[in-house]
């Protein structure tokens, strides 16, 4: 409970602080950004959904970004009827906003990454998070960058 | 589609040479009989000599799946076997068929209306006299929802079918699912026996806890068939196991390879098993460190032990395995070689003491998931490999390789 409270803080913090780090509203391409790869027919992929739908909601807040990629490169009607299948509530990038990121794709599932504002990976998370080790890995690393 | 394929019964090669980076490499594309908007192949060898080969075509509504068989360097029509708009069709677990003597068997996934991630293992088996398919059955018997997936299909004597697969029965809750339809145990490996009116033989459970999404394969040894798959350990160890039916029996698995890959998590990326006699050859992929590698292993006595381990490819590579063993003797292994978004399909031989004797490039491809799974076979020293080609459309390519 204290590490959630802990957390939480120090997003709330990191984000309202004077050094303007993510300002409400800002572009797309100037915040950091959770990219999480999800398959369907990936089982811990699926287990984490709930925890990554209840973060994206709590990131929006904060002016991060919780986006996913369907590693499976379906057609982009596919992917739509999968993400909502799989109850996925936050956006799932077309593909070329994939090649955007300019990343390399995960050799495993499921993968999560953590981008900085000027689009270079600071993390990848391997195997099923919870919307806590996310948040934590958030706050190791936007103190980092103060 | 149809009109390509009476051109096929007439000019069925492109003597089309492409490049080898060795010595001896001859590369001979060959006219695809399978349509635009196709992909997901396989290609297996027939007792005969033949070459099988199996695809899917999509519309957005149904699947289907064709065959063809190559037979003095003729395609024949395009076959199909079955279609349907509540299979479960995927980049990395798709339908196929194989020949089994004087008849065939194939399998695809049929989802489950009950649950939303839920799909069982449907075959069917062609009658060796009257050539009619059978009904399509499950093949796996414990009515569970849950998924099933991964086939691997070999053929035994008596016109009966040897298959494995994965089993997630254990992995279904069994009061109600939760929201990931998932329950507290683990994928299971799980092969069995089939006659050719699908009746079950015999079944077992060959591992409790197996990768989740890894393909599964089959191979004929001397001694028997041999099962390699990507296992997994409480400690989130996934590496490449194999299992030898002795008698009515398999042995204990174990690993064909330590690799000790500690990953939370599936790579998607499968073993390939393939043999002649008592040569048995591995080829699998795996990333420990994030350092991307493809390693094959090579066994003289029947899959019981593995002398010389290789490794073919590492950094750029992103697997997709698939290996086949000449009647020569030389062990034959194709991966992707990767650059970015694009790739190239590479194929390489080694003789059984473990020395590189050539490799080539076959064809360019994407780096991504649209590419699939290339897949090879052999006949006698002919290598086949077949592979999706991703442009405006995607169509099944098939080429023949002499080393």
């Amino acid at each position: 409970m204290k590490t959630r409270i802990f957390t939480l803080l120090s997003l709330a913090v990191l984000f309202t602080s004077s050094l303007g780090i993510a300002e409400q509203g800002k572009p797309d391409t100037q915040r950091w950004t959770v990219v999480n790869y999800w398959s369907i027919t990936c089982a811990p992929c699926r287990v984490e959904i709930p925890e990554l739908n209840q973060l994206f909601s709590e990131l929006q807040s904060v002016d991060i970004r919780l986006v996913g990629v369907n590693f499976d490169e379906d057609d982009r009607e596919r992917t739509l009827m999968l993400e909502e299948r799989m109850g996925i509530e936050f956006p799932t990038l077309r593909q070329n906003q994939v090649d955007a990121l300019s990343v390399s794709p995960p050799n495993v599932l499921p993968t999560t990454l953590i981008l900085s504002p000027d689009g270079t990976e600071k993390a990848r998370l391997i195997g099923a998070q919870t919307r806590e080790s996310i948040k934590l890995k958030l706050s190791q690393l936007l103190g980092a960058a103060q | 589609m149809r009109k390509s394929s009476l051109c096929l019964a007439v000019i069925t090669l492109f003597l089309v040479k492409l490049p080898s980076n060795g010595n001896a490499a001859e590369i001979t594309l060959l006219e695809s009989p399978a349509a635009k908007a196709s992909s997901l192949s396989r290609v297996v060898a027939t007792n005969s000599g033949n070459v099988l080969l199996s695809w899917v075509e999509s519309d957005g509504e149904s699947d289907a799946l064709y065959y063809s068989t190559l037979s003095d360097d003729e395609f024949s029509k395009p076959q199909l076997i079955s279609s349907g708009t509540d299979w479960f069709v995927n980049w990395a677990d798709f339908p196929f068929v194989i020949a089994t003597g004087q008849s065939m068997t194939a399998h695809w996934l049929q989802k489950r209306d009950e649950g939303t991630y839920n799909y069982d293992v449907v075959a069917v088996f062609r009658d060796p006299e009257t050539q009619m398919w059978s009904k399509p059955r499950i093949i796996h018997n414990d009515g569970v929802s849950a998924e099933h997936g991964f086939v691997g299909m070999l053929p035994l004597s008596g016109e009966r079918t040897l298959i494995s697969w994965l089993d997630g029965r254990n992995t279904a809750s069994h009061d109600a699912h939760d929201a990931s339809g998932h329950g507290s145990g683990g994928m299971t490996l799980r092969a069995g026996i089939f006659d050719t009116d699908g009746n079950t033989l015999t079944e077992w459970e060959l591992d409790e806890l197996v990768c989740d999404c890894c393909q599964t394969s089959v191979a004929m040894s001397s001694e028997g068939p041999v099962i390699v798959y990507r296992d997994r350990t409480k400690s989130e160890l996934r590496d490449i196991y194999i299992t030898r039916l002795e008698g009515e029996s398999w042995t204990t698995p174990v690993s064909v390879y330590v690799d000790n890959w500690e990953i939370a998590g599936c790579p998607v990326n499968g073993p390939s098993v393939a043999a002649f006699e008592d040569q048995v050859a591995v080829g699998w992929f795996s990333a420990k460190g994030d350092q991307p590698k493809v390693s094959l292993s090579l066994s003289a006595d029947d899959g019981a032990s593995f002398s010389k381990t290789l490794t073919v490819a590492q950094q750029n590579t992103n697997g997709r395995v698939s290996v086949a063993v000449l009647d020569s003797g030389k062990a034959v292994i194709s991966w992707l070689e990767t650059a970015g978004k694009m790739a190239s399909l590479k194929v390489a031989a080694y003789n059984y003491d473990g020395d590189l004797l050539d490799s080539a490039t076959v064809a360019g491809t994407v780096s991504s998931r649209q590419s699939g799974f290339p897949a090879m076979t052999s006949s006698g020293n002919d290598v086949f490999l077949t592979w999706t080609e991703v442009a405006s459309v995607k169509q099944v390519r098939i080429a023949r390789v002499r080393f």
